[in-house]
């Protein structure tokens, strides 16, 4: 029945020519964004630099063998906790965050090698559950796994790489099967603690509704009184938390609650982005022609706001391309993790599909003024070594899953 | 329940749904941003980068009525700073370079605080070149700091003008509040005299030049090529009714003097000079004015901020006695034979003292003479009432409506002023002096100036005014603005008759004989006010020739004495210098010629 009559059998061109032309436009976007600003003068021939390092990367963990993800997943996953340690002691400050760590004049940040090394451990440990995570003991062991690596990054303090961590993390349980209750368990003190933000009144009302929920469950006494705890606990940190923000990060916070609240200052990124899409309309104002990206009106555009450039310069015609190019490649990956018959590598494909997802929800969500300003870059298109090569890194093993997606049937 | 969930149907089924969600919700935002709202977002990235630049319109000048430039712009440097790019270190520096109060340039900086950081603020107008060459080999280490050339008002024709041009002044707060579809912060506009009153005449229309901007509001380049762009136009060139000539020799001869003079052109109204005293320098008001010069007009004590010859009020004196005159025959309460006898005063309740024994006069001798008693008891034969309706007619009590700004409109009283006063039975004895221009009549020197060239005109004349019309640079021609007629409706036989009596004053053996000229003949009559808190105050009116008045003068010093010493020498400067004008130039080449002969020489 089967035979392999076809390149295209061991290779995934449903997922790799969109991240191809994901890289293509990206790389055009950033010359585009780039032209104009002296200070960023070789940014493009060193993205195009690193995105060709970047695939030699992938197609070289393409090629490895499968099981090596799973034999290098306890010892990647210390050695990021190890960089991130490190970053924190000697790491270069880039505008507010310690999350650089520098060789000469080229940079990297370990939080983008920490994702996927996170997502091989949880992996594996996962794997080991013969059955749904249920118990509060593997919940804990799971989270522990996670929130390390997220402790440290919030210590840099790089608020956006903590999200991306803590939504995969949720992707990553939910995939393998956490029950409903235990869901509730994981989510609840986060959604108190946003409710929290908003002042004292929504704070008390999450935690009725935490209480109604609890009581639905019909769990012992103790299980729910060490619950609603965590819960109470949650919203009392947040606030220790906010004030341990820096202002920059605060102002972003306020800037979400209340958009107009400044809106020469945090929210100034949020309106510039915003008008250079707007601005664009059906067919964009054409390739470098972009008064809004060739005038420098949003600072550092070829980073978390390429997607602008491509808005305006490429219209709505350009803006849904690189939106329909994503939804080829989440819907690939979700097909990829659910054919799998491997269940450490169906988590695995299911987390790096989390991190991609994560990164263009909050990246174009935010560009487009539906979600508060938090700086992540968009996969393969914005300019940033770092997280080209971890992208293609994690491609490659997606990739590689699917090559040997047969001899784990 | 203890089914295996890992990847389950419904798993994956809700992940697909969250990511056909989010796609959706982003395609109808990105619809709404780029499709439906497109319009409003493309207005707003035009508005960012595309920036206006004012192109200031170059202000009209003025010219006196023989074409002779009497206020000019000219080239000036002003140092400014753009606050982005500054270092405040600097300011020290910049003070003392400026010669300015140590905190001048920081005070300036922190006015403008409100405005963007990258708009340079103008620090000081008119800066000396040792100043400009001084920046330019300095500039390396004066960030933020630069000079451009603005035109400033300036005054080549040694005319003062202080209180008939008014100066230009960077606008205030409130007038901008008022006029902001104009105006913007910075602008300069007319304050005070023709400059305020002609101010949408003379300020042109702004153009404007498009440039790009970047996000930091730095110029890269002109939108379009210019192809957009307004250009300004020019302000109009006002041609004034002065007569330079005149208007300079008023000024030389109260230099040192406090009072006012106007003289002004019968048959049309058109003022040749208008001069208040003490003046002020204009070019002062050129620059960013300092405090210390405001503050030293504020509070100089003969107040040379004040328009005398439209604000300050006096009884006019003898002057007027020429209105009673006129009211008394044109009613025919008298005529030319009339007689009074005047044996050295009048008597009603208390004595009225005359300055002689005039015997039995008729009116034109009563004017020659200025007899007391003949106009003590004209007044009772007049009638209150009807002696105010002829100084209306005249133009007392009201303001003149001349076209520079403030001022006063004077008072003449009546009945219903006195019984408020004194009550019902108000002394009927305080009427003898309103017939000599005393007590509480008051005028100003601009309606006694009216009222002169009335008279000249036998009634009839335009409402004083200072500008012409302008200049259409385009058409070469001048277009004249339009001004009210004025006929008094008084037989011309009623003039002819007040004339005889003032040009007996002068011609006669009046109070003004040593005008007396070979040249032309002078009409007039001279005033001396009462004044309790110094030296009596100076009146003159007249005109001349008085065959047919080309020029109507009043005169007012103040605190010297008689006018005929002291007011009617002025007029007779000024009529000199506009009815012997080409006689005096002459005269004048004659004496420079061999002085010009020797340069010629030498060049």
């Amino acid at each position: 029945m089967r035979i392999d009559y076809k390149i295209s059998d061991k290779f995934d061109f449903k997922i790799f020519i969109p991240v191809l032309i994901l890289t293509i436009i990206g790389l055009a976007a950033v010359y585009s964004s780039t032209l104009n600003n002296p200070q960023a003068t070789d940014n493009f021939e060193r993205q195009l630099l690193f995105t060709l390092v970047a695939y030699v990367v992938f197609f070289i963990t393409y090629a490895l063998p499968t099981n090596t993800f799973k034999l290098i997943s306890g010892p990647s996953y210390i050695f990021a906790l190890l960089l991130l340690v490190v970053v924190l002691i000697a790491g270069k400050r880039v505008s507010g965050a310690k999350s650089w760590l520098a060789f000469g004049s080229i940079g990297f940040q370990p939080s983008e090698f920490a994702k996927i090394a996170t997502i091989l451990l949880l992996a594996n440990f996962l794997t080991r559950l013969n059955n749904n995570i249920d118990s509060f003991k593997d919940i804990l062991i799971s989270l522990m796994i996670g929130f390390i690596p997220v402790g440290l990054i919030m210590l840099e303090p790089d608020m956006g790489t903590s999200f991306i961590f803590i939504s995969f993390i949720l992707i990553i349980l939910f995939w393998k099967g956490i029950s409903l209750l235990g869901l509730f368990v994981v989510l609840s003190p986060g959604f108190v603690a946003i409710a929290s933000l908003f002042g004292s009144v929504p704070f008390i009302a999450s935690l009725v509704v935490v209480l109604v929920v609890l009581f639905f469950f019909k769990r012992d006494l103790f299980f729910n009184g060490s619950v609603f705890a965590i819960n109470l606990a949650a919203g009392f940190f947040t606030d220790n938390l906010y004030n341990a923000l820096s202002p920059h990060q605060q102002a972003r916070i306020k800037s979400f609650i209340d958009p107009m609240s400044d809106p020469l200052g945090s929210g100034y990124n949020s309106i510039q982005a915003m008008v250079a899409i707007g601005s664009g309309g059906l067919f964009g104002k054409g390739y470098l022609q972009g008064n809004q990206t060739q005038l420098q009106y949003i600072p550092e555009q070829w980073t978390d706001f390429i997607y602008c450039a491509i808005g305006e310069e490429f219209g709505f015609i350009g803006a849904m391309t690189v939106l329909s190019l994503f939804l080829i490649i989440f819907i690939r990956l979700l097909n990829i993790a659910s054919t799998s018959k491997d269940e450490f590598l169906s988590i695995v494909v299911i987390g790096i599909f989390g991190v991609y997802f994560t990164h263009f929800l909050i990246n174009v969500g935010m560009v487009i003024g539906i979600l508060p300003i938090i700086g992540v870059p968009l996969p393969f298109v914005s300019y940033g070594g770092s997280s080209m090569l971890l992208n293609m890194f994690m491609l490659g093993i997606v990739l590689n899953i699917f090559r040997t997606r047969k001899n784990y049937a | 329940m203890n089914a295996v969930n890992f990847a389950s149907v419904s798993r994956k089924t809700i992940l697909y749904s969250i990511i056909i969600l989010v796609f959706a919700i982003f395609s109808v935002r990105l619809f709404q941003m780029q499709i439906v709202n497109h319009e409003i977002y493309d207005e707003k990235s035009a508005g960012n980068s595309i920036k206006p630049i004012e192109q200031i319109p170059l202000r009209g000048v003025f010219y006196d009525r023989n074409m002779n430039v009497l206020v000019d712009n000219i080239p000036a440097y002003t140092l400014r700073i753009t606050p982005a790019d500054y270092d405040t270190s600097l300011n020290k520096i910049l003070d003392k370079v400026l010669g300015v109060n140590p905190g001048y340039v920081a005070s300036i900086l922190k006015r403008n605080q409100i405005y963007s950081r990258f708009i340079p603020i103008r620090i000081r107008r008119g800066i000396d070149f040792q100043i400009v060459s001084w920046l330019e080999e300095n500039s390396e280490f004066l960030p933020g700091v630069d000079y451009i050339v603005e035109m400033q008002r300036g005054y080549p024709f040694g005319v003062m003008g202080s209180h008939l041009f008014g100066y230009t002044k960077e606008i205030s707060s409130q007038q901008l509040e008022k006029e902001k579809d104009y105006y913007r912060p910075g602008d300069y506009v007319g304050h005070n005299g023709i400059e305020k009153q002609y101010e949408k005449d003379l300020r042109g229309e702004k153009g404007f030049h498009y440039v790009l901007v970047d996000s930091r509001r730095r110029e890269i380049g002109r939108y379009k090529d210019g192809a957009k762009d307004k250009e300004s136009i020019k302000g109009r060139d006002l041609i004034l009714s002065i007569d330079g000539d005149v208007q300079k020799v008023a000024e030389e001869e109260f230099k040192g003097r406090r009072g006012a003079v106007v003289a002004i052109e019968p048959s049309t109204g058109e003022i040749l000079a208008l001069v208040s005293a003490p003046e002020y320098d204009l070019n002062q008001f050129s620059y960013i004015t300092t405090k210390d010069f405001l503050q030293e007009l504020y509070s100089d004590p003969d107040k040379p901020l004040f328009n005398r010859a439209t604000m300050s009020l006096k009884p006019p004196g003898s002057t007027f006695k020429i209105l009673a005159a006129i009211a008394a025959l044109d009613l025919g309460i008298i005529d030319v034979n009339t007689t009074i006898y005047c044996g050295g005063g009048f008597t009603f309740g208390r004595f009225f003292k005359c300055h002689g024994s005039h015997g039995s006069v008729n009116v034109i001798h009563a004017i020659e003479k200025s007899c007391n008693t003949f106009f003590y008891n004209l007044i009772y034969k007049i009638g209150l009432e009807r002696w105010k309706e002829y100084a209306i007619k005249f133009g007392f009590n009201r303001k003149t409506g001349i076209d520079i700004g403030e001022e006063a409109a004077g008072f003449i009283p009546d009945e219903s002023y006195y019984k408020k006063l004194y009550g019902e039975n108000w002394p009927r004895s305080i009427m003898a002096s309103l017939g000599i221009g005393q007590g509480e009549v008051s005028v100003t020197p601009l309606q006694l100036a009216k009222y002169a060239a009335l008279i000249a005109n036998d009634g009839k004349s335009f409402s004083p005014h200072i500008v012409k019309g302008y200049l259409d640079n385009r058409a070469g021609e001048i277009v004249p603005f339009h001004f009210d007629e004025i006929d008094l409706k008084i037989k011309k036989e009623v003039f002819d008759v007040v004339k005889q009596g003032m040009f007996l004053v002068v011609q006669g053996s009046g109070t003004a004989t040593h005008l007396r000229n070979p040249e032309y003949h002078i009409s007039g009559k001279t005033g001396t006010a009462q004044n309790p808190h110094g030296k009596d105050h100076a009146f003159f009116i007249g005109f001349a020739p008085s065959e047919n008045p080309k020029i109507a003068v009043a005169v007012v010093v103040e605190n010297v004495g008689f006018g005929g010493t002291y007011a009617a020498p002025i007029a007779k400067k000024m009529m000199d210098a506009y009815l012997l004008k080409d006689k005096l130039k002459n005269q004048k080449q004659k004496d420079q010629q061999p002085i010009i002969a020797g340069a010629r020489v030498e060049d």
